[in-house]
């Protein structure tokens, strides 16, 4: 019973530590050290109960299927410690329960950081960001956030613990911390992580252009990019959207404002700034006021607050498709603001904020329709829509979590055919 | 350079083979066609090393692979040891027939080539008639076997364009003899390539200029006769050479087509000559290359006598190199070896045209020139 | 050893037809190894292989590859991968016999997808005519291996392969859109698709290195780069290893990202200061377009060596010849190999007359390549930090001296392998915290039994590789193969304790088997449970990467 469970699990964490929770056959359960963690799963997978991992930013897994099963929320909260700082090799071993944005600060005093990622996704902790494969974790400068991990601690379904060596790169068979990264927990519990470093740039170049049509800005973007810029990050944003965010910018229908932010030594930031400058100009556009980099800057960063955001939706493409899979969400939703972003060489994602003519948040089956038609232009057009799996290798992953997971122990709910 | 004919190199060579990490085998083409790692050079070298160890019975199976080599010396260009395995393989091939290990296709060889080669030079006479020969003169052309085989068309051509150049009639050598002998040494039969490189000799001796069509009889006399101990004394140019000295009095057409040349193995890897057909060439036409050419130029797979021991292989090896064009939509190409012309034009894809060197001057500058007829007996 | 040879063959004839299957001595003999330096141990010896295939197939196909597995499935016979053979851990050896797939009629480069960079190439390419191709498309792929005249694009991509110009391009895994394979289930598919978009494992990562063990990759998406439009070589001398890697660890954490770092340690700069012949680039062409000439009377081919006879059977005339030769050649050989069997001393002599007589510092050679403006301003950067880190620009001659001599390395093997000696490379790679000491480590391990060079490269901003040469002597075959092993397990062991890992790009094969549980201790539980899931019956190259082939140990 929950109960007994309960008990035995607060004989590892401390009672104060186990919580039911209110409605489901589930116990909160917040472990101290990888150690008590590694028990907690042992104990739950004995008792045939689920794991549901937990933490912050990693929203509460949709538990489906599981029906009256007893399941244990897994939080990494407390497993906050950075363990090692190696600054020789720029390497920072952390506990997944830290966020992204406690280690930035943790690390922003030695002039060290993660690296360019979105701002916005620096709220969920170590696990969550590795363990939960969205698009936008990713940076033209840096690369995937997955690149980022040099090494993982996790907790198997039988409560071993493995620790992936760290190396920068091996030729020792298949690279077995990538069975955990993007996993949701289903092939263990992420309790550690070994993270590149990257130095505070000495430099960082802000510029702001538009553009004759957003196809003529994600050309420029792509000319750039294969002319080797790295930027630390690089946005498109349709006269919509600007129309709210950048007023001052002036678009007329159809135009499109590209800003852009290039940091490193001094010398290459401006080789960047100057490659997407002449990419630009070679697409027909034109330099705009600077000050709409700097504000774009600043409210990603979070230093000034965005207009009230709105429920969202988004779709990724390679080069290939992007500007098709651009304009066919805007043919399906012709008063959705636009902005692309989170580009790198495989492509970059489309961001529609979901909005009536009036400019309205959409609502209810409003919402729900429009979300539908979204979708499916994107689809059609050969876009990825967020959380859609190629099931072709489904068989596979099935096989793979019942060799390490018979009791179907670790987030049952996840990943699964629905 | 390493002197390649004393047995202490060839010990060499073959040790250096058998143990190095076959540097050169993304160059051999009869393995490449084949995708058979037994027939990459350092493999063929490796059976020749066990079979010269008596760690292998000499037997036509274990001799096989000796066989797979066209001799194009392409392996050489991507070797470090200064190895050279298409000539040490002749030598194996040589030991083979020695053991009675010979080639099963190759039975009784040296008679049916001295048989072919006396049929070749009948029926040249026949079709050119005697008035086209010489004994002896300042010029002298001599086509090789394959030529008078299949491509007396390019004879034709050839001297159409000679003529054209202000050169006179240049007569084909009267010998009774077709080819300078190379395919017996490829048979592994160098004691008949001896006695048949005499009568050569002895025939071309009497030119002062002798202009050859085929790049293995310029190969063979130019190189291979004096290890035999045969001087010919004479100035011994290809094709290529000699129209190249008079090139510039080609007329240039108006409008120059493409035309890819193909550098024939023996040309471009034995002798050097790379660049004096694409000097001919460039007058008459708009010369393009293939994607591995001069110096890294592919086999048509004539060579070594591999269309005899390996027909499948030879005729895949000329498709390959020619895939290239027909990938392009097709092409014309165009190359200065009667092998060559032969065998690319046996395998040539839809839409791609081969020509001779000497024909393809005469086409692209409307030079008449006039197939030879038929010998009576053919149909 | 397994299912009647007979039948195998029948059945795949069945498949592929009569001509694309070999069960002949000089096949099965010739696909039973690869550049493995303990095989030649062997092969020297003038042993026959005891590992040899049942059968070589060549497919054309995926869909015959497919059939092939399924019907191996069935028969139970192992499969076997071969792409070109140029391994250097023995990952082709047949261990339990079986098929030996030969990819090599599956070479096609099928097209480029220009808007997203991308190349669609089958498995069977050889390196050299894959980036030739690309090179004439105003592409490249970036991976420059030593062995790029050898491998083919299926093997990088199952062993981890890296080239020369890895820091820039990164290894062959960093450049990968997706594979086309054939489980050992026989089925084919696709790791395509955009990885980012994807809930769930990335399943390229996990089939790259896999090494034959999950399936056979005959098809890849692999991510180009423009045809560079500016390549920039130098020359560099620093005082010693330590100041070299400082100088590079700044390089590499300030941002930049040259194409190719080598940094030579003080005993490899020394040998390769002297006794290292310059590139003759006439001399090559001559020899290149030219064929030898025999003197008159030699013959127009050349004599083959008699078969060896024992000494006692030799006439004065034959032991007087034998005795020039050895003159000639073979007493440089006698002189190597006693070199060799005093390595401690050799390491020692040598290192100290390389570091306090000679006094010629390490060797660091840099090149960049890329996009004409960012290449310049990445140089400009570069060879500053250098500066400012100690290191003495020599100017662009050691870089252009280095390019010209790229691949030269690989023919050196066999001068060693003939002399009677052998010689191998071990490439480790950890964090820049712990590189001296595994440099350290490494060297000393290995010196007790061989003299060692070493080279470090192939730099990220958190560490490095380094790449050890070592070559050793003794007597005979069992003894060699006895000090190889040796040598390998005091050195893995040696950069096992101190964090590293064991092998950079090579592989693992047969030789680093051993050591794959104490490389990836727990965590072997997921590559194990990667074979069940993709190999239930374990017919793909079983017994390699350290999993057990309990199915065929016991027969």
């Amino acid at each position: 019973m929950t109960l007994e469970l309960a008990g035995a699990l607060a004989a590892v964490v401390g009672a104060d530590h186990v919580r039911p929770i209110p409605g489901q056959p589930a116990l909160a359960v917040t472990p101290g050290s990888p150690t008590e963690l590694a028990d907690v799963v042992r104990i739950t997978a004995d008792a045939g109960a689920a794991v549901v991992p937990v933490g912050a930013g990693f929203r509460a897994a949709r538990v489906r299927g599981l029906g009256e099963r007893r399941r244990v929320h897994l939080s990494s909260e407390r497993l906050d410690q950075v363990v090692q700082l190696d600054e020789t090799s720029m390497l920072c071993h952390a506990q997944a329960g830290l966020t992204g944005a406690a280690l930035e600060k943790i690390l922003a005093p030695r002039g060290l950081s993660l690296g360019d990622y979105p701002p916005g996704i620096l709220g969920s902790s170590l696990g969550g960001l590795i363990g939960v494969r969205t698009p936008g974790k990713s940076s033209a400068r840096h690369g995937f956030f997955e690149e980022a991990v040099a090494g993982l601690s996790a907790v198997l379904a039988d409560g071993r613990t493995i620790h992936t060596r760290v190396a920068p790169r091996r030729s020792t068979g298949p690279d077995l911390a990538r069975a955990l990264c993007g996993s949701e927990g289903t092939i263990g519990y992420i309790t550690a992580a070994v993270l590149r470093l990257h130095r505070r740039p000495e430099a960082r170049l802000l510029a702001a252009y538009v553009l004759p049509s957003v196809d003529a800005a994600i050309a420029a973007a792509f000319l750039a990019l294969r002319e080797e810029c790295a930027p630390a990050g690089l946005r498109i944003v349709d006269a919509t959207e600007a129309r709210l965010h950048f007023p001052d910018a002036g678009l007329a229908d159809g135009q499109a404002l590209l800003v852009a932010c290039t940091a490193g030594p001094t010398d290459l930031a401006a080789c960047d700034r100057d490659l997407i400058a002449s990419a630009v100009a070679a697409e027909g556009g034109a330099a705009a006021d600077l000050g709409l980099a700097e504000r774009w800057w600043r409210r990603r960063l979070g230093t000034e607050p965005t207009p009230e955001p709105s429920p969202g939706f988004q779709a990724s493409a390679g080069p290939g498709q992007l500007t098709a899979a651009y304009h066919a969400i805007r043919r399906a939703v012709p008063t959705a603001r636009l902005h692309v972003s989170r580009f790198d060489l495989d492509g970059a994602v489309v961001f529609a904020t979901l909005v009536d003519d009036r400019g309205d948040a959409l609502a209810g089956d409003a919402l729900t329709a429009t979300v539908a038609r979204a979708e499916a232009a994107a689809t059609a057009a050969g876009a990825w829509l967020l959380g859609a799996r190629p099931t072709a290798l489904d068989p596979y992953l099935k096989a793979l979590r019942a060799q390490l997971d018979p009791r179907g122990v670790m987030n049952p709910g996840a990943l699964t055919e629905s | 350079m390493a002197d390649h004919f004393t047995t202490a190199d060839v010990a060499r060579q073959l040790d250096d083979c058998t143990f190095c990490p076959k540097m050169c085998r993304h160059a051999c083409p009869v393995s490449t066609t084949t995708g058979r790692e037994s027939l990459i050079p350092q493999a063929k070298m490796d059976r020749l090393n066990k079979l010269v160890h008596d760690q292998e019975p000499w037997r036509p199976d274990t001799t096989e692979s000796l066989w797979a080599c066209t001799g194009c010396r392409h392996c050489t260009v991507y070797c470090d040891h200064d190895n050279e395995p298409g000539l040490v393989l002749l030598s194996g091939r040589a030991e083979a027939n020695k053991r009675g290990a010979g080639h099963p296709a190759l039975a009784g060889y040296g008679e049916r080539f001295r048989a072919r080669d006396q049929r070749l030079a009948a029926d040249a006479r026949e079709r050119f008639g005697a008035e086209a020969f010489a004994s002896t003169g300042a010029i002298g052309f001599w086509p090789g076997c394959d030529s008078l085989d299949k491509g007396t068309a390019d004879v034709a051509a050839a001297q159409a364009v000679f003529e054209r150049l202000g050169l006179g009639p240049v007569p084909l050598v009267d010998a009774g003899l077709a080819c300078a002998g190379y395919p017996l040494l490829a048979a592994g039969l160098p004691d008949e390539f001896r006695w048949h490189a005499g009568k050569v000799a002895t025939a071309l001796r009497r030119f002062q200029t002798i202009v050859i069509g085929c790049s293995a009889c310029r190969h063979a006399i130019t190189a291979l006769y004096q290890g035999e101990g045969i001087s010919v004394g004479t100035t011994v140019v290809s094709i290529a050479e000699f129209l190249a000295t008079h090139a510039d009095k080609l007329p240039a057409p108006a409008t120059k087509k493409r035309v890819h040349y193909h550098d024939p193995c023996y040309l471009a890897r034995s002798a050097g000559v790379i660049e004096e057909p694409r000097r001919v060439l460039g007058q008459v036409a708009d010369v393009r290359e293939f994607a591995w050419s001069g110096v890294d130029t592919e086999c048509c797979g004539g060579g070594g006598l591999l269309p005899k021991t390996m027909p499948a292989v030879a005729d895949a090896m000329a498709r390959r190199r020619l895939a290239e064009l027909a990938a392009q939509g097709g092409g014309i190409v165009a190359t200065a070896c009667g092998t060559c012309a032969l065998m690319l034009r046996r395998n040539a894809p839809d839409g791609v045209e081969v020509s001779d060197l000497a024909t393809a001057v005469a086409n692209l500058t409307d030079t008449p020139f006039t197939p030879p007829a038929a010998p009576a007996d053919e149909p | 050893m397994v299912a009647d040879a007979d039948r195998v063959r029948r059945e795949l004839e069945g498949i592929v037809g009569p001509r694309r299957v070999s069960v002949r001595p000089g096949d099965l003999d010739t696909y039973a190894r690869d550049m493995w330096p303990r095989l030649l141990l062997a092969r020297r010896a003038g042993a026959t292989p005891t590992m040899l295939p049942t059968a070589v197939v060549w497919p054309e196909t995926v869909r015959e590859v497919a059939a092939i597995v399924r019907m191996a499935r069935n028969l139970g016979v192992p499969i076997i991968p071969y792409g070109g053979g140029s391994g250097v851990c023995g990952g082709v050896v047949p261990r339990f016999g079986g098929i030996t797939i030969d990819t090599k009629r599956m070479a096609a480069l099928r097209g480029i997808r220009a808007s997203d960079q991308v190349v669609d190439v089958e498995a069977g390419l050889s390196g050299e005519r894959f980036e030739r191709e690309l090179t004439r498309r105003g592409y490249t792929f970036g991976n420059f291996p030593s062995s790029i005249y050898c491998s083919t694009v299926g093997g990088w991509l199952a062993t981890r392969a890296a080239g020369q110009l890895s820091t820039k391009y990164g290894k062959v895994e960093d450049r990968v859109a997706g594979l086309t394979l054939v489980t050992g289930t026989g089925e084919v598919v696709d790791t395509d698709g955009p990885r980012r978009a994807i809930g769930g494992p990335d399943w390229t990562q996990l089939v790259l290195g896999s090494e034959g063990t999950l399936g056979i990759i005959t098809s890849a998406r692999l991510r180009l780069s423009p045809a560079p439009q500016l390549k920039v070589l130098r020359g560099f001398e620093v005082d010693n290893v330590a100041a070299g890697v400082e100088a590079l660890r700044r390089v590499l954490q300030r941002g930049l990202k040259p194409a190719v770092v080598r940094l030579y340690d003080e005993l490899d700069t020394f040998v390769n200061s002297f006794g290292h012949h310059h590139h003759d680039a006439a001399a090559a062409e001559l020899r290149h377009t030219h064929a030898p000439v025999p003197l008159p009377g030699e013959g127009a081919l050349p004599p083959l060596p008699p078969p060896p006879r024992a000494t006692d059977d030799d006439g004065p005339l034959e032991r007087l010849l034998g005795m020039v030769r050895k003159a000639r050649h073979g007493l440089r050989g006698d002189a190597f190999t006693a070199v060799l069997d005093r390595p401690r001393l050799i390491n020692r002599v040598v290192g100290t007359v390389a570091e306090k007589i000679a006094r010629k510092g390490c060797k660091l050679i840099i090149g960049l390549e890329g996009a004409r403006l960012r290449t310049e301003v990445e140089a400009a950067l570069t060879f500053a930090e250098l500066e400012r880190a100690g290191a003495r620009d020599q100017g662009e001659e050691p870089g252009r001296a280095w390019l010209a001599r790229r691949y030269a390395v690989s023919y050196k093997m066999s001068p060693v392998f003939r002399d009677g000696a052998f010689v191998d490379t071990m490439e480790v790679a950890t964090s820049w915290a712990t590189l001296l000491d595994l440099y350290h480590s490494v060297r000393a391990a290995l010196g007790k039994h061989a003299m060692v060079m070493a080279h470090f490269s192939h730099a990220y901003p958190e560490g490095c590789s380094i790449y050890f040469t070592f070559a050793a002597h003794a007597p005979d075959r069992a003894a060699s193969e006895r000090l190889y092993d040796t040598i390998w397990k005091d050195g893995l062991e040696a950069a096992t304790r101190v964090g590293a890992t064991i092998s950079h790009h090579h592989g693992v094969g047969m030789l680093r088997a051993p050591y794959m549980a104490g490389e990836h201790r727990e965590a072997m539980a997921i590559l194990t449970a990667l074979k069940h899931s993709f190999d239930p019956d374990d017919v793909m190259n079983p017994g390699k990467l350290g999993l057990a082939a309990r199915r065929w140990e016991a027969r």
